[in-house]
């Protein structure tokens, strides 16, 4: 069954937990670099990189023979988090060039590409298209083009850099190639070599039903593959609204200069996946894994969508100096909640906004200069609770409106203390202020008051709250509000109107 | 009340006037200006003290409003006032100073002058006393004239309105206006 995809990229990286390792290790790359797992005696090579390789290095080979075989043989321990995350980069870089993507396994995304000739060119142009942006994340990726997934699979894996089967050459493309070159189950390998198979075309010639007969579902995948048939319906696979980047560290850090430098390039590899799919990052948690087992875990909204390194390092660094980790730290972990970047410089009509690199850069420096917690645009929160909001990245460009000119009356405006400070009222016999302690003078008398003015709310929960609102003037000329609570039967003065 | 023509950017306008005059509701109305009509406005707020629901409800569009909620200290928002009014782009950047006005020397009125010059940038201080001196092209001062009550006359239930007089004390190179006033809506 072919289904309604009718050409298709597959962007193939090999040896993928050995590239996720020279991703987030790039002084690798020139050297020979095998990811090992298991306990030692027994710890074998999962991976090997092509320098590994070329050196005679092969999966499930020992460590030991591994290193007696290439002395200047690199190992690093198989991380989950950084394939993980190299996964994530490599869907993030496709998805910059198509919103139809495929996460067939690590290393292996296929791209819907129909339709794409109109934003990029010919085929060969969009496959080399993929593959800068695969490499822009950090990862070589071979891309191959054809009319299936299979196909465009196999022309992927004997690629140089891109390859593209033309609508209908599928058989004669695949026919000539060396069974040898692919990666067969052992079963399915050996079978071909006793029957002196030898290419692709040789095996789709066989007797479909014979080859299941004789080799079960593996043979009939076999035949799928040198046919170029796909089997399977399309999987799209839906970006997350969070994007992670993570890495693991073979040591503790325990001064934050060292995990600045860590973080600087989770940020990198972070920010080049999120610019690669045209996105920018309005939020950001990190997550360290410290050495007790316990994680420092934060939650920072950022102020304006940015999506270069060195804001996002900023924020990041001025919120750990305010709040350092409680012990050495074994793994990090940054997540960007990603919105659609600001393609526009701004609207007709309308003032020009901050460019967004200004503003991100006017926002690191109040960040050290205030806290991250301290700069943002607001929402006002969906509650009766007096001083409910939220903070909210600021959208310079969004088309939201103040309401109706003609019905906004110039309003009071209130200048809110946070937290309301306790004060003395002395009263009348029938509770109204008279005279307030503590407020803004020493004693000031009530010349005039308005209330009770009684609300409450959340009687359904715990957090139950009851108060009785007093607007008063003083003598000393300002106007305040004050609380009186009547749970704790306690005065609190809660702002004064201006 | 025309607040609009008080804006102007590339200039430094002081709102002065005791607590509970309408310095901040005034200064509300001109956030509200900018933000309704598209522009994106910075507010250093000293003591943290702005009340987003208030402003809300005075029709500034809080999206369009960064909001830096300092601790309390003057040097550190003055030096944040210096920051947004080098970044090209926000329409308007003010500094509500509250009750303590922050020092402020006539070299560094006169940067900011130029820093709001070259950014074209609207620059609003808001506080008790004028600051920025010769450095400022306009400045006001509230004054309040009334409150307003609902309810029975002896014992009201809640304040409704506030009268507030305008008087321009400053107006570099033009002749002083007459006094404005406005009433504000609780």
């Amino acid at each position: 069954m072919v289904d309604r995809v009718t050409r298709v990229a597959c962007v193939w990286v090999d040896a993928f937990g050995a590239a996720a390792v020279e991703r987030s290790e790039p002084a690798l790359r020139e050297s020979p670099l095998a990811v090992v797992a298991g306990t030692a005696p027994a710890r074998r090579v999962t991976e090997a990189n092509a320098a590994a390789r070329e050196a005679g290095i092969r999966p499930l080979m020992g460590e030991a023979e591994a290193v007696a075989r290439c002395p200047a043989l690199l190992r690093r321990p198989a991380a989950e988090e950084t394939v993980a995350a190299a996964r994530r980069a490599l869907l993030d870089a496709c998805y910059g060039l198509s919103p139809r993507l495929e996460d067939a396994a690590p290393g292996v995304v296929f791209v819907d590409i129909a339709g794409l000739e109109r934003l990029f060119g010919a085929e060969p142009q969009i496959a080399e298209r993929l593959a800068r942006a695969s490499r822009s994340v950090g990862l070589a990726a071979r891309v191959g083009v054809a009319a299936t997934r299979t196909a465009a699979r196999v022309a992927a894996r004997l690629a140089t850099r891109t390859a593209v089967i033309a609508a209908g050459d599928e058989a004669a493309a695949l026919a000539p190639v060396d069974v040898r070159a692919l990666d067969w189950p052992p079963a399915v390998a050996a079978a071909l070599a006793r029957w002196g198979i030898a290419t692709l075309g040789e095996l789709a010639a066989l007797p479909r039903d014979g080859l299941a007969a004789r080799l079960g579902a593996a043979g009939l995948m076999a035949h799928d593959v040198a046919c170029g048939r796909d089997r399977t319906p399309f999987r799209p696979w839906t970006p997350p609204p969070f994007w992670e980047e993570a890495q693991a560290l073979d040591w503790e850090i325990d001064t934050l200069l060292a995990l600045e430098a860590v973080l600087e390039r989770v940020l990198e590899r972070l920010t080049a996946r999120v610019a690669a799919a045209y996105l920018a990052a309005d939020g950001l948690q990190l997550r360290l894994a410290l050495l007790s087992g316990a994680h420092h875990a934060r939650a920072l909204a950022l102020a304006c969508p940015m999506d270069e390194t060195r804001p996002l390092l900023t924020v990041l660094m001025h919120d750990l100096a305010a709040r350092p980790p409680q012990g050495p730290v074994v793994g990090v972990a940054v997540q960007a909640h990603a919105v659609p970047r600001r393609a526009a410089p701004g609207v007709l009509g309308r003032p020009a906004a901050p460019a967004v690199r200004d503003l991100a850069t006017v926002l690191s420096r109040l960040v050290a200069l205030v806290g991250a917690d301290n700069v943002s645009a607001v929402t006002v929160a969906d509650s009766h609770h007096a001083d409910a909001w939220m903070a909210a990245p600021l959208q310079p460009d969004t088309d939201a409106v103040a309401t109706d000119d003609t019905n906004v009356t110039p309003a009071l405006a209130f200048r809110r203390l946070r937290p309301p400070r306790a004060v003395t009222v002395e009263t009348d016999a029938a509770g109204r202020p008279l005279a307030v302690r503590g407020a803004l003078a020493d004693v000031a008398r009530v010349v005039r008051c308005a209330g009770p003015w009684r609300t409450s709310g959340e009687w359904w929960d715990a957090d139950r709250w009851s108060r009785e609102e007093w607007d008063v003037a003083l003598d000393d000329t300002a106007v305040v509000r004050l609380l009186h609570d009547p749970v704790h039967d306690r005065w609190l003065f809660e702002g004064a109107y201006d | 009340m025309e607040t609009r023509s008080w804006l102007q950017r590339g200039k430094i306008t002081e709102i002065v006037g005791p607590l509970g005059s309408g310095r901040t509701s005034l200064l509300v109305a001109l956030l509200r200006d900018v933000t309704a009509g598209g522009g994106t406005a910075a507010l250093v707020d000293a003591d943290a003290t702005f009340d987003p629901s208030t402003a809300a409800r005075a029709g500034v569009v809080l999206e369009r409003l960064l909001w830096i909620r300092g601790d309390g200290r003057r040097d550190v928002a003055v030096a944040a006032l210096d920051l947004l009014a080098r970044c090209p782009g926000f329409t308007l950047v003010a500094l509500d100073a509250g009750e303590t006005s922050p020092r402020l020397t006539v070299s560094q009125a006169f940067r900011l002058r130029q820093a709001a010059r070259r950014a074209d940038v609207a620059l609003v201080i808001v506080g008790r006393e004028r600051v920025a001196g010769a450095g400022a092209a306009l400045a006001v001062r509230t004054r309040r004239e009334a409150l307003a009550w609902a309810g029975p006359c002896r014992r009201p239930t809640r304040l409704v309105g506030m009268r507030t007089a305008v008087q321009v004390v400053r107006n570099q190179g033009a002749p002083q206006a007459a006094v404005e006033h406005q009433w504000w809506t609780a």
